[in-house]
C-alpha cells in the first residue's frame, strides 16, 4: 500500500489508533475506551486478546505476536507498536 | 466400582533421563530440540545437561535437591531440567508470565530451593526467593570446563523428578511432587499405547507451570523425537499455528480450551495443520464436545484426539479416551476413558467404599503415577495421599476431589469438584485464593468469590467485596488485582455488597452469592 507522502506520522497513528479502538470496542463489548486504558483492567482476557490478535491480521494487515500485545496492552501503544512495524525503512 | 489399567513392567530404575541418555547413544545426530531458528541434537543437548549436572553436584546440589527454574521456553530450560534430573535433583517451574508478587508467593511456599536458574530477563523475577539465582548464559565459560560425560549419580524410580504448585485447600498454592517412576510410566504408556517414536515431533503450546507442559517438554525426548518451542512467552495462537505449519509437527499437548483456540485459527482461516497431525492430548476441564464437533468430523480430520485425565498429584494423565467413539446422543458428558498402565482408578463414597456400577462417587487413583505428596509445611491436603485396604490387600492411593462415574462401557466420566475448586481454562483454581488477593487491597473490607457458568457455559469467577469507604470500581479492582494473580485467576465480573452472606455455619453463604449473579447478569443482556 502507498500512501501520500502528506499523510504525518501522527496522523497514520491516529488513524491506526481508531482502527484499533473499534475492534477493541467490539470484543471487549464496551464503548468507554480511552487510548491509555489497561486491556486487562476493562476485562479483556486471552480468549479475547486471541480474537483481537486475529481481527489485525485480517481487518489491518498486521501479524503482531502475542508477548506484544501483552506488552502494550493500551489502545495506544498497541498502535504505536503496528506502526512502527508497518513503517518504511528510513 | 474400580478400573485397572494393563499391568506393564518397568525397567528395575525407572528413571526419565535415562531413556533419553539412551537415544543419544542410538541416534546422537538427530535434533532434540528447535527454538527461534535454532537447533540442539541429541548429543550436543546431551553435553550441555551433563555439564550442567557437573555444576549443580560440584555445588553440592545432588540427588534429592530441589532446583527452581524461571526461564521462557528456550534450549536452555531443556538444558536446566535434564541438567537438574542428571544431579539427581528435581525441578520447579516458575512461569515467567506471572506477576512479581506471584511469583514471590510461590516462591514462599518452596522453601529449600538448591539455586534457581535463570536468564537476564528474568532473574529480576525470583530474587526474593532468597536462594541464588544462576544464569546459564553468564556461566558459559565456566560450564565450557565441566565435564560432558553423564555424571555418576544413583537414582532410582522413587526419587523425585519434578514438583508443581497445585491449589491447595487453604487458599495457597501447594507444591506437589511427583517421582520418576511415575513420570516414566507415564511416557512409557503414552509411548507404547500411541506408538509414538521418532518421528512423533512435538511442540510445546501451554504454560511452563502446568503439570502437562513437563510431559510436552519431556515426551518427545523420551521418544527419540524433536521437541519444538515457541520463542513467546504467552500463549500464541498465531506463532503455534505457523510452526504447525512449517515444521513436522505430529503430536500436540494442551488444556482443552487452548485445543478450542487453535481450531478456531484453523476453521477461521483454512488450512488443515491441526487437522493432520497425529496426536492431539487434551483435557483438564470439562470438555465442551460441541467446540471440537465440526473439526473431528471434517473429512480431512486425520488426528486422533485423545480426551484425558488426571491431576498433578498423580502425575498428571490417568485415564484417556479416543473421542472417534464419542457418541454426544449416548453420552452427555464426553467420557475421559480408561486408566493409563499400572494406574487404577476407584470411584468411592464418603467413607471410602467403592460405589456400585454406575454410581457417582469422588474419583481416587491409585499406581505408579501417585505422587510423593505436598512438599514443605504440612495442611489438611496431606489427608487426601491415603491408604486403604482393598480385598485384603493396602492400597496407596490419592482423593482426588473430583466427583465422577464409570460408565457402562467401562469409561470413566468426570463431572465436576465435590470442593469449592474450580477449573477455569484448564487450571485448577481455589477460590479462596482469589478471596485472599482482594482482601489484601486497599479499600477492600471483606471479599468472596464465587464460580459461576456464563452463558456459553464457561466457567467464571465472580467477586463479591465489602468496601471499608465508597464503592470500589471494577477497572480499578482488576488493574491492582493484575499485580498480584496471574491473568487466570482474576475474576470476570465484580460487585460491591454490604455485608458477605454467611450460612448457618458461619461459612461464606457462596449458594446466596451465586443466586446474585444471575439477576445481574440477566440485566445487563437485557441492557446490552
Amino acid at each position: 500500500m502507498t500512501r501520500p507522502l502528506a499523510v504525518t506520522t501522527n496522523e497514520r497513528n491516529a488513524v491506526t489508533a481508531d482502527r484499533v479502538r473499534a475492534i477493541w470496542r467490539r470484543e471487549l463489548q464496551r464503548d468507554d475506551i480511552m487510548p491509555d486504558d489497561d486491556f486487562f483492567a476493562l476485562g479483556g482476557d486471552s480468549l479475547i486478546m486471541v480474537r483481537i490478535q486475529g481481527a489485525f491480521i485480517e481487518e489491518l494487515g498486521a501479524e503482531v505476536p502475542m508477548d506484544q500485545l501483552f506488552l502494550n496492552p493500551t489502545v495506544g501503544s498497541i498502535a504505536a507498536y503496528i506502526d512502527s512495524r508497518a513503517a518504511p525503512a528510513p | 466400582m474400580s478400573l485397572q489399567g494393563k499391568r506393564v513392567a518397568l525397567p528395575p530404575s525407572p528413571v526419565v533421563h535415562r531413556r533419553f541418555e539412551e537415544h543419544v547413544r542410538a541416534t546422537p545426530d538427530a535434533v532434540a530440540v528447535v527454538w527461534s531458528g535454532r537447533q540442539v541434537t541429541y548429543a550436543e543437548l546431551e553435553a550441555r545437561a551433563n555439564r550442567f549436572a557437573h555444576l549443580l553436584t560440584a555445588r553440592g546440589h545432588g540427588r534429592g535437591a530441589k532446583v527452581g527454574i524461571c526461564l521462557d521456553y528456550s534450549i536452555d530450560m531443556i538444558v536446566a531440567i535434564l541438567g537438574t534430573l542428571k544431579a539427581g535433583a528435581a525441578y520447579v517451574p516458575f512461569d515467567p508470565a506471572y506477576p512479581a508478587a506471584r511469583l514471590r508467593l510461590l516462591l514462599a511456599q518452596a522453601p529449600g530451593l538448591a539455586l534457581i536458574v535463570a536468564s537476564s530477563t528474568t532473574a529480576a523475577m525470583v530474587e526474593s526467593g532468597g536462594a541464588e539465582v544462576i544464569d546459564l548464559e553468564q556461566l558459559a565459560d565456566h560450564l565450557a570446563t565441566l565435564p560432558a560425560t553423564v555424571p555418576d549419580v544413583h537414582i532410582t524410580g522413587d526419587d523425585l523428578c519434578y514438583a508443581v504448585f497445585t491449589s491447595g485447600s487453604t487458599g495457597t498454592p501447594k507444591l506437589t511432587a511427583v517421582r520418576h517412576e511415575g513420570w516414566f510410566n507415564l511416557m512409557n504408556w503414552l509411548q507404547r499405547e500411541y506408538g509414538l517414536h521418532r518421528g512423533s515431533h512435538h511442540l510445546v503450546v501451554s504454560a511452563f507451570g502446568f503439570d502437562l507442559s513437563q510431559r510436552a517438554l519431556m515426551t518427545p525426548l523420551f521418544c527419540g523425537a524433536t521437541q519444538h518451542l515457541m520463542a513467546s512467552r504467552n500463549f500464541d495462537a498465531m506463532l503455534a499455528y505457523r510452526m504447525l505449519t512449517q515444521y513436522d509437527i505430529r503430536v500436540v499437548h494442551c488444556a482443552s480450551s487452548t485445543l478450542y483456540l487453535l481450531i478456531d485459527w484453523e476453521s477461521a482461516r483454512g488450512g488443515d495443520a491441526l487437522a493432520r497431525l497425529d496426536y492431539i492430548l487434551f483435557g483438564g476441564e470439562a470438555l465442551k464436545s460441541e467446540r471440537l464437533a465440526r473439526f473431528a468430523r471434517r473429512p480431512d480430520t486425520t488426528c486422533t484426539l485423545l480426551h484425558q485425565y488426571g491431576v498433578a498429584e498423580c502425575t498428571d494423565v490417568a485415564t484417556s479416551y479416543d473421542l472417534a467413539h464419542y457418541r454426544p446422543g449416548e453420552h452427555d458428558i464426553a467420557p475421559v476413558g480408561r486408566p493409563a498402565h499400572n494406574t487404577a482408578i476407584h470411584v468411592l463414597d464418603a467413607e471410602l467404599r467403592e460405589v456400585e456400577a454406575g454410581q457417582y462417587g469422588e474419583i481416587c487413583i491409585s499406581g505408579a503415577g501417585v505422587g510423593a505428596g505436598y512438599l514443605g509445611a504440612g495442611g489438611p491436603e496431606n489427608a487426601r495421599f491415603t491408604t486403604i485396604d482393598m480385598d485384603g490387600t493396602p492400597v496407596r492411593l490419592y482423593r482426588t476431589g473430583d466427583r465422577g462415574r464409570i460408565d457402562d462401557s467401562g469409561e470413566l466420566v468426570v463431572a465436576g469438584r465435590l470442593d469449592a475448586q474450580v477449573k477455569v481454562r484448564g487450571m485448577r483454581i481455589d477460590p479462596t485464593d482469589v478471596e485472599r488477593a482482594l482482601g489484601r487491597l486497599a479499600g477492600v473490607r471483606e471479599a468472596a468469590v464465587v464460580a459461576v457458568r456464563d452463558d456459553g457455559g464457561d466457567v467464571e469467577l465472580n467477586a463479591f467485596v465489602v468496601p471499608s469507604g465508597k464503592d470500589l470500581a471494577e477497572d480499578d479492582l482488576r488493574t491492582r488485582l493484575l499485580r498480584t494473580l496471574p491473568r487466570n485467576m482474576l475474576p470476570s465480573r465484580f460487585t460491591n455488597i454490604l455485608r458477605i452472606p454467611l450460612s448457618p455455619h458461619g461459612k461464606v453463604d457462596r449458594a446466596a452469592l451465586a443466586d446474585i449473579c444471575r439477576p445481574r447478569s440477566a440485566d445487563s443482556d437485557s441492557a446490552g
